[in-house]
């Protein structure tokens, strides 16, 4: 088990987004979230990533308890995230963009060296362009690309990190029906290419049942199904949620 | 040191050799160490403003510390150029640690504030205690010497004073804006939540920002007296912390270089007018709108525009 | 027992209403931060020309009503002008740029005020003298009307930001700018309202205590700076911690002023700041995560 979510429920005032969700995560799955939209699962994924901590409940990663710890914290353990809103270094380029990300893996990083050392990760930062096909695109703005490479770039530069569970919430969103069957394929050479866990939040059902091995359903903070996509697909109680609760 | 250039090497000769010029009395001498001196601050500013994004409206609270720390030493006689430098830096030091901390805990909009609070704070102490001189300030300061025996007297020594202290702040500049550090300065700038992310401890990289923009700052602070004699806590109002704002905007943010520019034009600009208008503030106040609306890259900032370089130079 | 009531409670009522206005300048500070994302330097200055406009009408009508009435407007009127002029464009900027404007924008009022009325102090004559016994002492009348007035004022606010709906629509959208976009509102229009209104608000905390104080073109400044340490104090984004936040303060100031030179009750606020910031970074009332 690499990732193991106990109970965790996180208020906001009187607004309770998520209640007592509880799930495991195994080493090597694709595990994804769905449910309709105002579900919770972005709150979940903050709670995860350590933007906040739970108002109760635990959260596991890799024996350790993480709940509560910062997000710079639980990155260095090996988690990394994209955000749903594109959310790249906008003025600079696209390989510093990854570059970044990478350094701060660098035996010089958070050591006084820092201040005048420059660790080369060009090597690793190159391949990763390479693999999701920005090589092309390396001196361009983060902010002149267009909104699948931006999209594609997120992922790069999570991956720059080296995590062993990757969160990605809504990789796809934006793009047309050809790209996301394009990023679908290339996401899943990707995690299986380096032995990655992958935790998914989608909207798309293609992609979702497409490529997970296990799939949890969140209606209203609740987790209100869990299972193999096929399972997923035809629970009742999934079912009604999405045409009776939320849009899509 | 190969990222100092030799740009900056022919840049440093000729200012060495502006001494030279005909004409130059000792007036336009020890102008131009003011000009120099505020442009090295506003160098170190920018390492703050430009790279980092933080801005600082208490930037006067490190320049003026610096310079009570120097008069605070040599009122006691000791005039070694060496230990009032230490002293400085060990004072400016101290206090940037605990603003940095509380400035930088929270989102950059406090960090402006905060700033602004302690300088104030810091003013309001030197202004009225007696100890420091009140709102006289330490006046009638000897020359320092830089070995014993050997005074920084002359108009001439004490431009070579602050040609050596433009050296030591741009090579130190340099080096961290190409070095891991200032690249993950600008990152945070970018985006600081994404930086965070990726596992970068966000609080402290400002706070070693801060840190070295405050002690070269300080640095500057500290050889002011070797030129006026004195040390006032104007020196520390907020006003003088919008004038390193306002050379850092001139110049172009986030270009090192640019603001020096600004500051040295500043600095003369200021000399011109401020003894022939009275409403000195209102063309200050009026600058700094007009730089934000139509120029907010400032006069070097406009060549970055055009030329989109790859990597390696700062963002 | 003689004490607390010739000298703590009337410093204690006098805290309330400078903490009333203090409150008005924070929230006005934390709205216009919330919607628009700029951090208003010269609210200060808002306040303080609230005063001057003051001098201005009742120099023409004679009548302190009056002034009370379109002394606010009158701001208002340059505020609106103001953020359409030089904050508009910014707004896609970064953060830093409406510092640095509104920064400079404090200078250029500050200044002019100076010109245009000269640096030395200028007094507005309360609309009406005496005092009244009041639990064994006597407590000038228009302290009693300031007040009266504050609660009035906050008591209005407080209606409008809970019941009507283009209060909650601001109070939501302080948390989160974004709810504008999909609400169908013209967003350019709310915001230059939303400016001015903040301004009037000063101007009139600035009128109202200007019988109290002296007026003079750097009264603004002090009030900037207790206002940013309420604004510190309360957490951004919480309108309600501004309010509360600007009442410790403001009778905060008051009672020091008893026991302390000024240099020494500022000190003492900022060291109230400081202890707050170590128990609770985040403020009274932050929250966490947003807008932290």
């Amino acid at each position: 088990m690499i990732l193991e979510v106990d109970d965790v429920t996180r208020r906001f005032g009187a607004l309770t987004a998520l209640n007592r969700v509880s799930f495991a995560v195994d080493a090597g799955q694709i595990f994804s979230v769905i449910g309709p939209n105002g579900a919770g699962k972005s709150t979940l994924f903050n709670v995860v990533s350590g933007l906040f901590a739970p108002s109760a409940g635990r959260v596991r990663f890799r024996g350790h308890d993480i709940t509560g710890l910062p997000p710079e914290r639980v990155n260095r353990l090996g988690l990394a995230k994209t955000f749903q809103i594109t959310s790249l270094f906008p003025e600079i380029s696209v390989l510093d963009n990854v570059r970044i990300a990478a350094q701060s893996r660098a035996p010089e990083s958070g050591r006084v060296s820092s201040l005048w050392r420059r660790p080369d990760v060009d090597a690793t930062a190159g391949a990763l362009l390479e693999a999701f096909g920005l090589t092309a695109r390396r001196d361009a703005h983060a902010r002149d690309l267009s909104h699948g490479e931006q999209r594609y770039l997120e992922i790069c530069v999570a991956l720059a990190t080296n995590p062993t569970l990757l969160l990605l919430d809504e990789p796809t969103a934006g793009m047309t029906p050809g790209e996301t069957r394009d990023a679908t394929a290339l996401i899943r050479k990707v995690v299986l290419e380096r032995a990655l866990t992958l935790l998914l939040i989608e909207h798309d059902m293609s992609v979702v049942m497409g490529i997970s091995d296990r799939v949890a359903v969140l209606h209203f903070g609740e987790k209100i199904a869990e299972g193999t996509p096929d399972a997923i697909r035809s629970d009742p109680r999934v079912i009604e949620a999405y045409l009776g609760g939320g849009d899509d | 040191m190969k990222s100092v250039g030799w740009r900056a090497l022919l840049v440093f000769a000729v200012l060495a050799l502006v001494p030279l010029v005909p004409g130059m009395s000792r007036y336009y001498l020890l102008l131009a160490f003011d000009a120099l001196l505020f442009g090295a601050i506003a160098m170190s500013l920018d390492l703050l403003m430009g790279y980092t994004g933080l801005v600082s409206f208490g930037h006067a609270a490190f320049y003026g510390l610096g310079a009570y720390a120097t008069a605070i030493v040599m009122e006691r006689g000791v005039l070694s150029i060496w230990v009032c430098v230490a002293f400085a830096l060990l004072v400016v030091g101290l206090y940037a640690l605990v603003v940095s901390y509380f400035a930088t805990a929270r989102r950059g909009i406090y960090f402006a504030l905060l700033t602004l609070i302690f300088a104030e704070v810091v003013y309001t102490v030197f202004r009225y205690t007696q100890a420091f001189g009140g709102s006289d300030g330490i006046q009638g300061l000897p020359d320092a010497t830089l070995l014993p025996g050997v005074a920084i007297d002359t108009p001439l020594r004490k431009y070579y004073l602050v040609l050596a202290y433009l050296a030591v702040a741009y090579v130190v500049c340099r080096v961290i804006v190409t070095s891991h550090f200032g690249r993950v300065l600008v990152a945070i700038r970018e985006n600081e939540d994404r930086a965070r992310f990726l596992g970068y401890n966000v609080q402290r990289y400002k706070m070693g920002a801060c840190m070295v923009s405050a002690l070269l700052t300080g640095l500057g602070g500290a050889i002011y007296p070797m030129r006026s004699a004195f040390a006032t806590p104007d020196l520390m109002l907020w006003t003088e912390s919008g004038e390193f704002i306002i050379s850092v905007m001139i110049g172009g943010l986030g270009t090192l270089v640019g603001p020096v520019i600004g500051g040295a034009f500043f600095t003369i600009l200021r000399d011109k007018v401020s003894s022939v208008v009275d409403w000195y503030f209102i063309v200050i106040g009026g600058v700094l709108i007009v730089i934000v609306l139509f120029m907010p890259r400032g006069l070097l900032g406009l060549r970055r525009l055009f030329a989109r370089r790859t990597g390696g130079a700062a963002a | 027992m003689d004490y607390v009531l010739t000298v703590l409670l009337p410093q204690l009522l006098h805290g309330l209403v400078f903490g009333a206005a203090l409150g008005l300048l924070a929230l006005g500070l934390t709205v216009i931060f919330g919607l628009l994302g700029v951090m208003n330097f010269a609210h200060g200055e808002l306040y303080m020309l609230g005063a001057y406009a003051g001098i201005v009408v009742i120099g023409v009508t004679h009548s302190f009503w009056v002034a009370l009435i379109a002394a606010p407007i009158l701001v208002g009127i340059v505020a609106a002008v103001t953020e359409v002029a030089t904050l508009r464009p910014i707004y896609r900027r970064e953060p830093l740029y409406g510092l640095i404007l509104t920064f400079g924008l404090a200078l250029v009022f500050r200044e002019g005020a100076r010109q245009i009325w000269g640096g030395d102090m200028r007094r507005i004559l309360p609309p009406f003298t005496g005092s009244t016994p009041l639990l064994g002492m006597t407590y000038p009348n228009y302290r009693l009307f300031l007040l009266a007035a504050s609660s009035v004022i906050l008591l209005a606010l407080w209606l409008f930001f809970t019941r009507t709906r283009a209060g909650i629509v601001v109070r939501a959208a302080v948390q989160d700018a974004e709810m504008l976009d999909g609400l169908g509102v013209d967003v350019r229009r709310v915001f230059t309202l939303t400016f001015a209104a903040s301004g009037a608000l000063a101007a009139l905390a600035g009128l109202l205590l200007a019988p109290v104080f002296t007026v003079y073109p750097q009264m603004g400044v002090e009030m900037i700076l207790l206002a940013f340490i309420v604004v510190i104090l309360g957490g951004m984004g919480s309108m309600g911690g501004s309010v509360v936040a600007a009442f410790v303060i403001g009778v905060a100031q008051s009672l020091f002023s008893l026991w302390m030179n000024p240099q020494r009750v500022a000190i003492a606020i900022f060291g109230i700041m400081i202890v707050v910031l170590i128990v609770r970074p985040r403020g009274l009332f932050g929250r966490e995560g947003v807008l932290e």
